[in-house]
């Protein structure tokens, strides 16, 4: 319990009482201001005014005085009424008062955890029992002279009633509306907005705050230094006391599906697509759940599987045959009876590719399409159209093949991967254009050649980070030097990129001879990925290896970096007839290209946001799964981390709950997936009181269960001393006008004004 | 100037008011219509008395003593008339009037119709030197400060009348009071009983005025003191915070004057009834005027003083 002085007393609107002590001036001052303004009169009966005034004058300025100060107390006395000056319940000053005054803030969880079904018989969830505490406790306030303010816990945290009212009525109806969130809980969030609430409030010194919520570990423990500061500062601030409400049951269990995603980046048509599950169980469940997967409504083989979850991460891995292309839903489910359903469901939506279109350019042109530096390339990525003149192809990948003169006319948006190879020239606007691109979630591979020069491609690529390093040197094997080779092992650990080499002999990449390459200034601590690396030759053991292949990404997009040529140029390498090499590129290719379908797939409450690639033929229509339109607007993207900054995109409002939503956008229907956010929230496990108070930097914390308590729990109530100050006013107005007429201070009617002898 | 004399005519009692008179310049002026605004109310003249000498017949209105009827005229012709005569007195007539630099404060009236209570003051003894001459009474002047500064010995020719009207209007008002020393060196000039009218406010040292009073009054002069108070002085409504300058050399005082009200009001009554209680022990009439109130009060009470005197 927190100390206070037996008159203790806090304002509301502490600016009147300054007002008020700046007005006790204006007495002092009109006082002295008629000192110095005063009348001449020529007077005849001096003696008498001089012997009255030697016997009178000690009364009069005891007079004088009594009379100032009656004033400037009636004014300062006016000010601290108007402040509604509180006393503390326990403060005989407050008992004066009569009604009780503070202002009482509530944090009420609602993150989905909130929805366990505790089996209590008047509230179903948590959340539901969460509003009867907090409307009995609105109840049991002083209508007029309590206010009160809401916060919800859910992330974002939102103020609920963010200004402190007194209509406890409309308090309470604000409680009974407020929604279940199907998103996480950010607790410190929330705390964060209830300290600024009281720091809005400084006038105010009764502050009590309630936390009601379920106590989940993650919920408290995941911001720990926040918390610890944000512990210290309500305490300060919440100086009637902070009171929490463990809704949460000891051994409250959950399972939940935590993660559904393809294997790979980039699904076809014409390979099997891997999906892979995270299942997790958290707390002491009786049984373990079955797992089922359905693409589209069908279940997937083998069906129904058995799991046995725990709080670590358990992939299952099930594979989807015979995939068509285009827009596709899998879904994931839990056969369980926890009490926490809205997890047992997972959503994905995946852009099966049935055609992967790849423009490849090329900086040197050879006869019939022949000996041009992206030719090898073309007829690695597709075998079936080179040379069909028209490059229709009958696999998974479409290529076209152009000139770099050709490559402002075309949209790369169309494409899902762009290869240049020796192209010499990259025009600055290129440049932008490429880097758009990639950001946007295109992939770029740049294969070295005799046109490339190292200032053009520092001066453009590079500096709009389509390069990981600038190039350095090129580096040419002299006639009497071994080739290089690539620094490759396939039973070392490899990059995932080459993970189908892993254990591989005989594939060529480590006999694959490297006469010329670019070197690349590589930062030791540059996020790029070295895929491969040279060799250094045999004098020079003990110098770092040049990077062969890096992966880098820029926004939602990948940059391939490939320091040779892609061409079977006897000059560069001759590693092109080796049979690692499509399977390379392919490897390259479907490692860093992307299905495009990672804006159809987000948690609730974000917002759904169609990027500006997606052709639109019509107002996009996005609505939920009861059919309930969510209005979409054009907007410009304000948020600098996005891969849309400053392009116009149509976005949503965030999304509310859970499901598949549907998206028309004209001539294309899509559907968009939205799932309850990841891991953190299902796990339902409680921490005690102590725990809770350790989290707030062990400050003074009241415990309390599940339900209010019979006896009041608002410790320390404010009272209002507001009419009793403004009763001490009327009562000093009244004695300054007794004094006046006492001492003859008050104004003469009718009597005769001096008129002669005044000046 | 005409004109306006001839309106005022028309009412006698105006002619009793200080704001009316402040507007006359001419103190002989102004003397005549005070006493002939005061006649006017009256149905029995001042100037007929009990006498040898008849004077005239005047006819009956009730309330006339039925004792100076004419009897032989009334079994004549019928009609009540009643017989008058001349009084026939020897009463020496003395105005002493203070001239001191209190005497001049005024609160009525600005600039040349100020009304002051020196003016006051003269205008009463104008009048009474007026009615006295009328009635063949000798008048006498002193006018005083810290000294006397004029005194004309006691004469009942009409003369006497314009130099005392002339005289009172010559004297400056710029000295202190000094009553007793003064009021001594009269009662060794007066060889004669006198009735001497003192006109003074009596600010001035309590004893100093008591032992000239008892002077005159053991030389056996009948006394009639008039003390002479401007309504400011008698009612002190000052508000505001003022700055008063004492005449006479009686320093300043700056104050606020509503809380000092009390207390200088019970100053100035205990002086007032220090007087009276003097006045009253030496026999002498005593009445405070207010220089805002019409003069006939203070002519009646000379009246009644002088008729006491002659019976």
């Amino acid at each position: 319990m927190t100390y206070r002085l037996p008159l203790a007393f806090g304002l509301i609107s502490p600016l009147f009482l300054w007002a008020g002590a700046a007005l006790v001036s204006v007495p002092i001052v009109i006082h002295i201001l008629n000192r110095r303004r005063f009348k001449i009169v020529q007077w005849a009966a001096m003696e008498f005014l001089l012997r009255a005034m030697k016997k009178n004058r000690r009364r009069l300025r005891f007079e004088q005085l009594l009379l100032l100060a009656t004033r400037c107390a009636v004014l300062l006395l006016l000010g601290l009424a108007l402040s509604r000056p509180l006393g503390c319940q326990d403060s005989s000053l407050a008992d004066l008062a009569g009604r009780r005054t503070g202002l009482h803030v509530f944090v009420i969880g609602n993150g989905y955890s909130m929805a366990y079904q505790a089996g209590r018989a008047e509230a179903k969830t948590h959340l539901d029992q969460a509003k009867i505490i907090a409307k009995a406790l609105i109840h049991r306030l002083s209508s007029g002279g309590e206010s009160v303010a809401i916060v919800t816990a859910s992330s974002p945290p939102r103020e609920i009633i963010g200004s402190p009212i007194y209509d406890l009525k409309a308090a309470e109806d604000a409680v009974d509306r407020i929604d279940q969130s199907w998103g996480a809980t950010d607790e410190a969030g929330a705390l964060t907005l209830a300290r600024d609430i009281a720091r809005r409030e400084p006038g105010n010194s009764n502050k009590s705050l309630y936390l009601i919520d379920d106590s989940t570990r993650v919920a408290w423990e995941s911001r720990g230094d926040v918390m610890h500061q944000l512990g210290q500062e309500l305490a300060n601030l919440y100086k009637s006391g902070i009171t929490h409400f463990d809704l949460g049951k000891p051994g409250q269990w959950n399972q939940a599906i935590v993660g559904l995603k393809p294997a790979d980046s980039l699904i076809t048509s014409r390979f099997a697509a891997n999906f892979v599950t995270d299942v997790r169980g958290y707390g002491p469940a009786p049984t373990d759940p079955k797992l089922l997967l359905k693409l589209d409504g069908v279940t997937l083989a083998p069906g129904i599987v058995n799991v046995h979850p725990t709080a670590a991460a358990s992939p299952q891995t099930i594979t989807a045959n015979n995939l068509t292309g285009g827009i596709h839903v899998v879904t994931a489910s839990l056969v369980s009876d926890n009490r926490l359903p809205v997890d047992d469901v997972r959503y994905r939506v995946i852009n099966v590719v049935s055609q992967l279109k790849v423009l490849i350019v090329e900086g040197e042109r050879g006869v019939g399409g022949q000996g041009s530096s992206g030719a090898f390339l073309d007829a690695a990525l597709n075998p079936s159209g080179f040379g069909s003149g028209d490059n229709k192809s009958t696999g998974y990948v479409a290529t076209e093949r152009i000139s770099d003169l050709e490559l402002g006319n075309k949209i790369l948006g169309n494409y899902r991967c762009v290869c240049l190879c020796g192209v010499g020239e990259i025009q600055e606007s290129q440049a932008d254009q490429l880097e758009q691109y990639v950001r946007q979630g295109g992939t770029l591979m740049l294969f070295m050649g005799d046109p490339v020069t190292a200032e053009n491609y520092n001066a453009t690529l590079y500096k709009h980070h389509l390069l990981p390093g600038p190039l350095t040197k090129r580096i040419t094997v002299s006639g009497d030097e071994q080739p290089r080779r690539f620094d490759f092992n396939p039973h070392r650990p490899l990059n995932r990129l080459l993970a189908d080499f892993q254990n591989q002999e005989d594939t060529g990449m480590e006999s694959a001879e490297i006469y010329s390459y670019w070197q690349m200034d590589l930062a030791a601590k540059s996020p790029a990925q070295r895929v491969l690396n040279f060799l250094p030759p045999d004098n020079a053991a003990n110098q770092p290896e040049d990077p062969a292949i890096t992966v880098s990404t820029l926004g939602a997009g990948q940059v391939v970096f490939y320091a040779t040529s892609a061409d079977p140029n006897a000059e560069w390498t001759t590693f092109m007839p080796h049979p690692a090499y499509p399977a390379l590129m392919h490897m390259l290719l479907l490692g860093t290209t992307s299905g495009d379908d990672s804006w159809m797939n987000i948690e609730v409450e974000s917002p759904l946001m169609i990027p500006p690639s997606i052709q639109l033929t019509g107002t996009p229509v996005l609505k939920d799964v009861n059919q309930v339109e969510y209005p979409m607007e054009l907007q410009t993207v304000s948020d600098n981390k996005s891969v849309f900054y400053g392009q116009s995109a149509y976005v949503s409002k965030p999304l509310k709950k859970p499901g598949i939503y549907s998206l028309s956008t004209g001539a294309e229907n899509y559907k968009i997936a939205v799932n309850v956010p990841a891991a953190q929230e299902a796990d339902v496990r409680t921490i005690d009181d102590a725990e809770v108070q350790k989290a707030l930097g062990d400050i003074n914390v009241q415990m309390l269960g599940d339900s209010v308590p019979a006896q009041t729990v608002l410790a320390e109530q404010g009272r209002d001393l507001g009419w009793g100050v403004m009763l001490a006013v009327l009562v000093l107005l009244g004695l300054e006008c007794v004094l006046a007429m006492r001492f003859g201070h008050q104004r003469v009617s009718g009597m005769t004004r001096a008129a002669s002898g005044q000046s | 100037m005409k004109s306006s004399v001839s309106e005022l005519a028309t009412d006698y009692r105006r002619y009793l008011e200080p704001h009316t008179l402040a507007r006359i310049a001419s103190l002989d002026l102004r003397a005549r219509l005070i006493v002939e605004g005061l006649m006017a109310g009256m149905h029995r003249s001042p100037y007929q008395g009990i006498s040898v000498e008849f004077s005239q017949h005047r006819q009956y209105v009730p309330g006339d003593d039925t004792r100076h009827v004419d009897w032989k005229v009334f079994a004549k012709t019928d009609k009540v008339y009643l017989k008058q005569y001349l009084e026939e007195t020897n009463l020496h007539l003395i105005c002493v009037v203070d001239a001191s630099e209190s005497m001049g404060y005024s609160s009525i009236g600005e600039g040349s119709s100020a009304w002051s209570k020196y003016d006051h003051a003269t205008a009463i003894a104008a009048a009474l030197a007026y009615l006295a001459i009328q009635q063949q009474d000798s008048v006498g002047l002193a006018i005083f400060d810290n000294e006397l500064r004029r005194y004309f010995k006691p004469s009942n020719s009409p003369a006497q009348w314009k130099t005392i009207t002339h005289e009172l209007l010559l004297v400056p008002r710029l000295k202190k009071t000094g009553t007793g020393r003064v009021l001594d060196q009269l009662a060794e000039k007066l060889t004669h009983r006198s009735l001497i009218v003192f006109l003074s406010d009596f600010f001035d040292d309590m004893e100093s005025v008591q032992n000239g009073l008892r002077h005159l009054r053991y030389r056996k002069h009948e006394v009639i003191a008039f003390q002479i108070l401007d309504p400011m002085e008698i009612e002190f409504p000052f508000e505001d915070v003022t700055l008063f300058k004492g005449l006479e050399e009686m320093g300043e005082l700056l104050t606020e004057p509503q809380s000092l009200r009390q207390g200088y009001l019970a100053e100035l009554a205990a002086y007032t009834d220090q007087i009276k209680k003097m006045c009253r022990g030496m026999h002498i009439d005593f009445t405070q005027v207010n220089s805002r109130q019409p003069l006939d009060v203070v002519l009646s009470s000379f009246l009644a003083v002088r008729a006491a005197s002659i019976r």
